[in-house]
């Protein structure tokens, strides 16, 4: 069959179109996208069905499994598919390993070495730590070794890549708080709060990250390996209750920390992680009540608080 | 049919812009007297009150934006009267040794000839209902130049400051502390210099696109 390529202005976009097998799957099609544009890797193409000039629906984007002729209109053997280019991309793994490497690494530079020199702080050449200063590090690293860990071995993700950019953007995000926590709970001149309240604090995040850890579980369990499902309705556990169990217990992990080490700077961070967690969140939320509306077979989405009872 | 709801949110609104405009237009006629009449050094203190008067009031809009009042995006006002008020209070109001500095008058003459153009027109809008076009075409072309003589004077007013804001420590916060805080005003200011580096670019190419949408929508009219 013979497929046309058009951008999304219209224009033609690989001359004379390309043939396929009329059995040919949209995989097929954008390994010949790639053949023949060289630049254009599979993960780089967004692929979708031309929308009517003024509608404002959204466009349907070709699914790689599915095999080209679920997309044509009748028993045309011919389609049009409107190209657009994602730009660079690098796998999800890559960008969460490096967002994740900076705070691992760069956090044990200020409790170990003498950096506090360079900020003014003459004579504090050898580090002498409060207990919490040094659990504060364990917990911290702890964390990040975790994510890292989660990231190669546990989560399973719906696209296999994201824009190159976004590197750069989330390396910002983590390294800069990273360091701007890291320089407050590492000062020589650190206040630390009380022997109950760190416990406390260490404690309940301690419990916070073990749950999030199994909430992660759970949703791998959604998947196959491939990535394959979809989106899926979580049971089980938190998720009975709140839709993003696993941002939910990420927040109240941080919180923990906060409470045991009392920086401005980790309840800044707090509050910034946690509302870029309940944007995402509510965009999850009701992505899953629109699939799962319970018409058709569908089973209908249960009714469940977003990300913080009894807030939202 | 025009509910009472939309009529007093039109004379709040005159009255807003309406009463910022004068506001403005004593800070443009103050400092062009002074001028004459003294010099650069004593500006500031001739239009101190109108200047912290109307520009503080510039904090409406921000509520204005939230709460729907107006349409503009709270995103694009709030660097601009970020900057504005920084300037004004941060620098102006709580370092009296760069009063008499020259930039001071470019600064309050640039400022307060775009509001006076800015507030007249939405003063205009929300009161009768039209502007004409010739202050269409101030409200979107002035900026051309007074964005570049603006930033430039509130670059220069914040690096000629620094010294006086590294020896007084004036909002400096100091560790050890109950909550590990600390601020640093010096180096807050040259960190503010640094965003002026892609933040004027960027403003100014807003504003470039603004211009083109608001006097080529006028054309079609």
């Amino acid at each position: 069959m013979k497929v046309n390529l058009v951008s999304r202005s219209g224009r033609e976009f690989i001359k004379g179109g390309l043939e396929l097998n009329d059995s040919a799957t949209v995989a097929d099609l954008q390994e010949a996208i790639h053949k023949r544009t060289k630049k254009f890797y599979p993960s780089r193409q967004r692929l979708t069905l031309p929308v009517p000039s003024g509608s404002r629906e959204r466009p349907v984007v070709l699914n790689y499994k599915k095999s080209l002729k679920d997309y044509c209109e009748g028993n045309e053997n011919s389609l049009t598919v409107v190209f657009k280019d994602l730009g660079p991309q690098v796998s999800y793994r890559t960008l969460f390993f490096f967002e994740y490497l900076g705070p691992l690494i760069l956090y044990p530079v200020f409790y170990y070495f003498p950096v506090y020199k360079f900020f003014g702080y003459e004579g504090f050449t050898h580090p002498v730590h409060h207990p919490v200063q040094t659990y504060a590090l364990y917990y911290w690293c702890f964390h990040y070794f975790k994510r890292i860990l989660e990231t190669f071995f546990v989560h399973r993700f719906s696209h296999a890549t994201s824009p190159l950019s976004n590197v750069f953007r989330n390396c910002a995000y983590y390294w800069t708080f990273g360091l701007y926590i890291a320089y407050y709970v590492n000062h020589p001149l650190y206040t630390p709060v009380g022997d109950l309240q760190m416990k406390i604090g260490f404690g309940f995040g301690l419990v916070c990250q073990l749950a999030n850890f199994y909430c992660h579980i759970i949703l791998k369990n959604l998947r196959g390996p491939d990535g394959s499902g979809g989106y899926q309705i979580p049971r089980g556990f938190l998720f009975n209750i709140v839709t993003c169990a696993n941002y939910t217990t990420e927040i109240y992990q941080w919180l923990g920390f906060n409470i045991a080490t009392q920086t401005v700077a980790g309840y800044v961070f707090l509050v910034v992680a946690t509302s870029i967690m309940t944007n995402w969140a509510l965009t999850k939320h009701r992505r899953l009540k629109k699939l799962f509306d319970g018409k058709d077979g569908r089973p209908k989405y249960p009714r469940r608080w977003v990300i913080l009872p009894p807030f939202l | 049919m025009a509910s009472a709801l939309t009529v007093l949110r039109r004379l709040y609104l005159s009255i807003y812009n309406w009463t910022v405009f004068i506001g403005w237009f004593q800070v443009l006629f103050l400092a062009l007297k002074t001028l004459k009449e003294s010099g650069h050094e004593n500006v500031y203190n001739a239009v101190e009150k109108p200047l912290l008067l109307a520009q503080s009031a510039a904090v409406l809009e921000i509520l204005h934006g939230l709460i729907g009042l107006v349409r503009s995006p709270v995103s694009s006002t709030l660097p601009q009267i970020g900057s504005r008020l920084y300037l004004t209070w941060g620098i102006l109001w709580s370092f009296p040794e760069i009063r008499t500095h020259v930039l001071v008058t470019s600064l309050v003459i640039s400022w307060a000839i775009t509001e006076i153009i800015r507030y007249s027109f939405f003063g205009m809008k929300e009161a009768f209902g039209f502007a004409p076009s010739w202050h269409l075409w101030l409200r979107y072309s002035t900026f051309l130049v007074l964005y570049p003589t603006g930033i430039t004077s509130e670059v220069g007013l914040i690096y000629f400051s620094l010294p006086y804001i590294k020896a007084s420590e004036k909002y400096c916060i100091r560790m050890p502390n109950k909550w590990n805080f600390s601020f640093d005003n010096f180096y807050a200011a040259i960190l503010t210099l640094g965003i002026y580096v892609p933040g004027s670019p960027h403003m100014y190419r807003y504003m470039l696109g603004q211009r083109k949408r608001a006097l080529s929508k006028s054309k079609k009219e």
